[in-house]
């Protein structure tokens, strides 16, 4: 019996594609059944996220048997009948063992190194070993594959550093404030990415927040999801005293906030540090505020500018880490024989 | 062993104090991204062949050593590495050391020069008592905490500099929030003030009680530490009654210490109660 993986996910398709083969988590252990009732495989995990679908199978088939079944399954359930070419893919032994632990390990992600997935893929395989799909060969798999993550996590910098907006904003605000607790937050226009980075923030602690928007009603509903208060775009310049962090994102076509508006506002905060983050194109702060004095302005590029530095510093270690990966698929091929204790079946909501 | 003197051991300290600063230009290049604890160990190789060049003067001259130049100078810089091992207890405090060393290396080196050590004028012995000791031993203090105040201001307008130009080392290297910092430059230099503020009375009691104290109402020193005193003044009031922090406020903290480094010696040399 041998490993194989088939499916399709960000690297192989669009998101118009993927959203057509993903499977809704209640739909998951009938699908499961559904395999193994048709002697496909004999142990079976069904991975479905927003970016990738995939079965790993462990059968008996010919690869190429195995994979024709498995792509009619997948396209059968999902009643797909549009042409596909190299949408899906597919992964026999020893690739297939590669594929998952590097899944596993966040490597073949779209951000780079990210843990959530870890996650994703521990929930799939609990779920499938609650209803009773799974048996050796998936458990020696899995388990390595998730010992493997784990080393690599610990053993390189795969997942070092801020890769987005709002985590490389935190990290400036930790550079400039002493602790988030005592600090305040402002969102001036209520758009997906501030709102994003007002998370972070305050994920990390910041004290309270205050969100205006031209529309008002829009700014009440953010301010509610975020445990904040909402103001009138005409008064924030009014509530400016008690804020130390500045998220901007208007759609305003000038700069709502410049170097003459700036100086007495800062001369009213006794000059304390202002971190002011302008996410929004076009710019809403103007350049020039940057050379006050206590005033640290980023825009949009320049964050993305730090979270690409960090992506190209865990690119880096891709190598060590696929080092890592073959070694540890090779010691498992060589030994297929190798005792796994038998998994303890914990109900799927544990499974993070 | 009759050669080796207290002067052997400190050219020692001043060697590991060269060695860190060797050290030291190693970690700015890195950026500050590894935990310092090498450096931290250096300058505690170093204190400890310092305090002990300390223990035996003062052992051999039976108080406490701030009778000259030399022993005022090595006195100010052995409170400064003092408070920086205490600072660096706290690891992100610890890069504080890289910024320090050169500092102590340079004093540490003007120090050693032969005509600072020279013995008590007579003057200095006329005036010599338990006062004048802590009188000399509280400035040297207070000169150690504005020196290490102006080597935190040096760490702050660094990391502010970074910040400011978005340079990525601002983000990946481990030093400490500016804010954090500028609290640090504003304590020290506070605590210095105390210490200054405290030995200057002191100073002032003694010379009161010497014979016809006011024949030195006009003397350099006298006038000069006045000045200071009004300078770290003014830095402070300018800090919490005008909100004057950050960048000019860490300024101010290298500014009037550079100026204490370079007039220091001066004015003791014109000074006849002050120089030996």
């Amino acid at each position: 019996m041998s490993l194989v993986v088939l499916g399709l996910n960000h690297h192989s398709c669009p998101v118009s594609v993927r959203e057509r083969f993903a499977f809704a988590e209640a739909r998951v252990p009938a699908a499961l059944q559904l395999l193994r009732q048709s002697s496909i495989s004999d142990e079976v995990v069904i991975l479905s996220t927003c970016n990738r679908v995939e079965i790993y199978a462990a059968t008996s088939l010919e690869p190429s048997k195995a994979f024709a079944a498995l792509k009619d399954f997948l396209v059968t359930c999902h009643d797909y009948r549009d042409p596909l070419t190299d949408e899906i893919y597919t992964l026999s032994e020893p690739q297939s063992l590669y594929h998952l632990f590097k899944v596993a390990a966040g490597l073949d992600s779209m951000v780079l190194g990210e843990t959530e997935i870890f996650g994703q893929l521990k929930k799939a395989y609990n779920l499938a070993l609650q209803n009773g799909h799974t048996g050796k060969e998936l458990n020696k798999a899995f388990q390595r594959a998730f010992n493997v993550a784990k080393h690599i996590r610990s053993s390189t910098s795969i997942q070092r550093g801020s890769v987005s907006i709002g985590s490389v904003a935190v990290e400036l605000a930790e550079k400039i404030f002493s602790q988030l607790s005592d600090r305040d937050v402002m969102v001036i226009g209520a758009g997906d990415t501030s709102e994003k980075t007002a998370r972070a923030l305050l994920s990390r602690g910041a004290r309270g927040i205050i969100v205006t928007n031209r529309s008002h009603e829009r700014a009440v509903l953010l301010a509610q999801d975020l445990g904040g208060r909402a103001i009138q775009f005409d008064q924030w310049a009014a509530e400016f005293e008690e804020v130390d962090i500045v998220i901007s994102s208007t759609s305003a076509p000038h700069y709502i906030l410049d170097r003459i508006k700036l100086e007495p506002l800062m001369k009213i905060r006794r000059n304390r540090p202002l971190l002011l983050i302008d996410i929004a194109v076009p710019r809403d702060i103007e350049p020039e505020v940057n050379f006050m004095e206590n005033v640290f302005l980023y825009n949009i590029d320049d964050l993305q500018a730090i979270a690409d530095d960090y992506l190209k510093q865990r690119e880096e270690e891709v190598g060590r880490c696929e080092q890592i990966i073959r070694e540890k698929a090779a010691g498992l091929l060589a030994n297929p024989t190798s005792n796994y204790p038998r998994p303890e079946v914990r109900p799927a909501y544990n499974s993070r | 062993m009759s050669w080796f003197s207290d002067r052997h051991l400190f050219l020692l300290a001043v060697v590991v104090y060269g060695l860190s600063t060797t050290y030291s230009v190693f970690l700015w290049r890195k950026g500050f991204r590894r935990d310092d604890h090498v450096n931290y160990l250096l300058l505690l190789g170093a204190f400890s062949l310092h305090t002990s060049a300390m223990f035996l003067r003062g052992f051999r001259l039976n108080h406490c050593p701030v009778s000259n130049l030399y022993e005022a100078t090595t006195f100010a810089s052995w409170s400064i590495v003092a408070t920086y091992l205490a600072l660096g207890l706290w690891p992100r405090l610890r890069f504080l050391g890289a910024f320090a060393s050169p500092v102590l290396f340079g004093i540490g080196v003007f120090a050693l020069m032969p005509s600072l050590d020279a013995p008590p004028h007579a003057i200095n012995s006329q005036v010599s008592s338990v006062w004048t000791s802590v009188h000399a031993a509280l400035l040297s203090l207070a000169y150690g905490a504005f020196g290490l105040s102006s080597v935190a201001a040096v760490m702050y307008l660094t990391q502010e500099h970074n910040l400011k130009l978005h340079k990525l080392q601002a983000i990946f290297s481990l030093l400490p929030p500016i804010q954090r910092l500028e609290a640090v430059v504003g304590r020290l230099l506070l605590s210095g003030f105390v210490l200054l503020t405290v030995g200057l009375a002191l100073g002032a009691f003694a010379l009161a009680h010497m014979p016809h104290p006011q024949a030195y109402r006009g003397s350099p020193k006298i006038v000069w530490s006045a000045v200071v005193w009004l300078l770290y003044l003014s830095l402070i009031i300018m800090r919490w009654k005008f909100a004057q922090g950050g960048r000019r406020f860490a300024l101010g903290a290298i500014g009037s210490f550079v100026f204490v480094l370079l007039t220091f010696w001066g004015t003791n040399a014109l000074d006849a109660l002050h120089n030996p």
